[in-house]
């Protein structure tokens, strides 16, 4: 792997631990809420590589994390939304909305069609992620009271 | 019958308040009401209001709703209040321990602000490197992300609304990189203003919205999509506001 790969990697692991600390997030599950951003970017950098799409890349990563998200909720008896929220943090797309905001003020309507779809584009494909997770989660889990 | 049903409307409204999924709330409620021998439970729930209405054996319907204002991440809060709901189901508390243990959990540590601070900062700090920013940027960022901290902060008590708050924490972080740029501490502001937008963004309340759209909450999604548009919104806003009135007056 690259430099600047494991950096971005470090990276997002001090954010995501940032944002759980905003979260008040506290203890063991601290430690695996980072622990899941980490994972979510090492994910990323693989399949990004494997597949060479980033949409359909933050679909797989987000699935995964999710799973990640499922398994560690049931090991630390807290609610899924607490590994979930800040095991994404890292896959926010803020530099495409960013690039998205700059074409828009140098008025170039082209560009700025195509990066706000891609935004776009990447948001849903998270979202749906976590929407596919927790739809099985649930069949599973009504399967498993009846 | 009615002091417990008030407890599970006060433990649903905290839930909902420290930023549990609609439907989280929603089961919990029911499950609750159900454990304290209601008939009939009817739950109806959105990010901003909750209407519950029980009906007991006696034949006697209670109803009683809660208007939510507030929304601010709290975990541990939420992990405590999740446990407490379980406990009621499976023991028969009096209203006057889960009031305790209700208490307990509202009043659940926080960390320390400066803690808070320090991660802001961190925060855009390792988003700038995340983004493809060298080391010195990475500096600049981490003291931009410390004043919006403060920012949001000071917003938080003085500004109500929240959108306005974060269109003006923008507008200062944007600023903030621009002016390091023009004293010559970093040559190009990108990755100082991306490494904050992360802090700002609705990133979280974009991926909430769609869950619960998809979880068949469809109103409390679009309130929250909604929300996190507007916000977006804001945060672009703040940005264009500091590029055009700093490309007339500042460089």
């Amino acid at each position: 792997m690259v430099k600047e790969e494991i950096l971005q990697i470090i990276a997002s692991f001090i954010g995501s631990m940032g944002f759980a600390i905003l979260f008040n997030i506290r203890g063991n599950r601290l430690f695996a809420a980072s622990i899941g951003g980490l994972l979510s970017w090492l994910f990323f950098i693989l399949i990004n590589k494997a597949i060479g799409s980033e949409v359909v890349a933050y679909f797989l990563v987000s699935c995964i994390i999710s799973v990640y998200a499922e398994i560690m909720a049931r090991i630390m008896k807290s609610p899924t939304t607490t590994f979930v929220i800040t095991s994404l943090i890292p896959m926010i797309p803020g530099g495409s909305l960013y690039y998205t905001m700059v074409s828009a003020f140098q008025n170039n309507g082209n560009d700025f069609f195509q990066k706000a779809t891609h935004t776009l584009e990447l948001a849903a494909a998270l979202a749906l992620g976590v929407v596919v997770v927790t739809a099985f989660m649930r069949m599973f889990h009504k399967s498993a009271n009846q | 019958m009615l002091k417990l049903f008030e407890c599970a409307m006060d433990i649903g409204e905290q839930m909902l308040i420290s930023g549990a999924e609609v439907y989280r709330v929603e089961e919990s409620i029911n499950r609750m009401c159900y454990a304290f021998g209601a008939k009939r439970v009817d739950v109806f729930i959105i990010t901003s209001s909750m209407v519950v209405t029980i009906y007991t054996n006696e034949g006697e319907t209670f109803t009683q709703s809660r208007r939510v204002t507030t929304t601010k991440f709290n975990i541990e809060k939420l992990h405590k209040l999740n446990d407490l709901s379980r406990e009621i189901c499976e023991k028969n508390l009096s209203a006057e321990e889960i009031r305790k243990k209700l208490e307990k959990a509202v009043n659940s540590k926080t960390f320390p602000l400066w803690l808070e601070f320090l991660s802001s900062a961190a925060i855009g700090g390792a988003f700038t490197l995340f983004f493809g920013g060298n080391f010195t940027e990475a500096v600049v960022s981490f003291f931009v992300g410390a004043v919006v901290w403060l920012c949001l902060y000071f917003a938080d008590r003085f500004i109500p609304n929240k959108i306005f708050s974060k269109f003006y924490a923008s507008a200062i972080a944007t600023l903030l990189a621009f002016l390091s740029v023009k004293f010559g501490l970093i040559q190009v502001e990108d990755k100082v203003i991306i490494g904050n937008i992360m802090t700002l963004i609705p990133g979280i309340g974009l991926t909430n919205a769609i869950r619960d759209l998809f979880s068949g909450d469809s109103i409390a999604g679009l309130l929250r999509f909604t929300d996190a548009a507007l916000t977006a919104l804001a945060i672009a806003a703040g940005y264009y506001l500091i590029a055009v009135v700093g490309g007339v007056f500042l460089w």
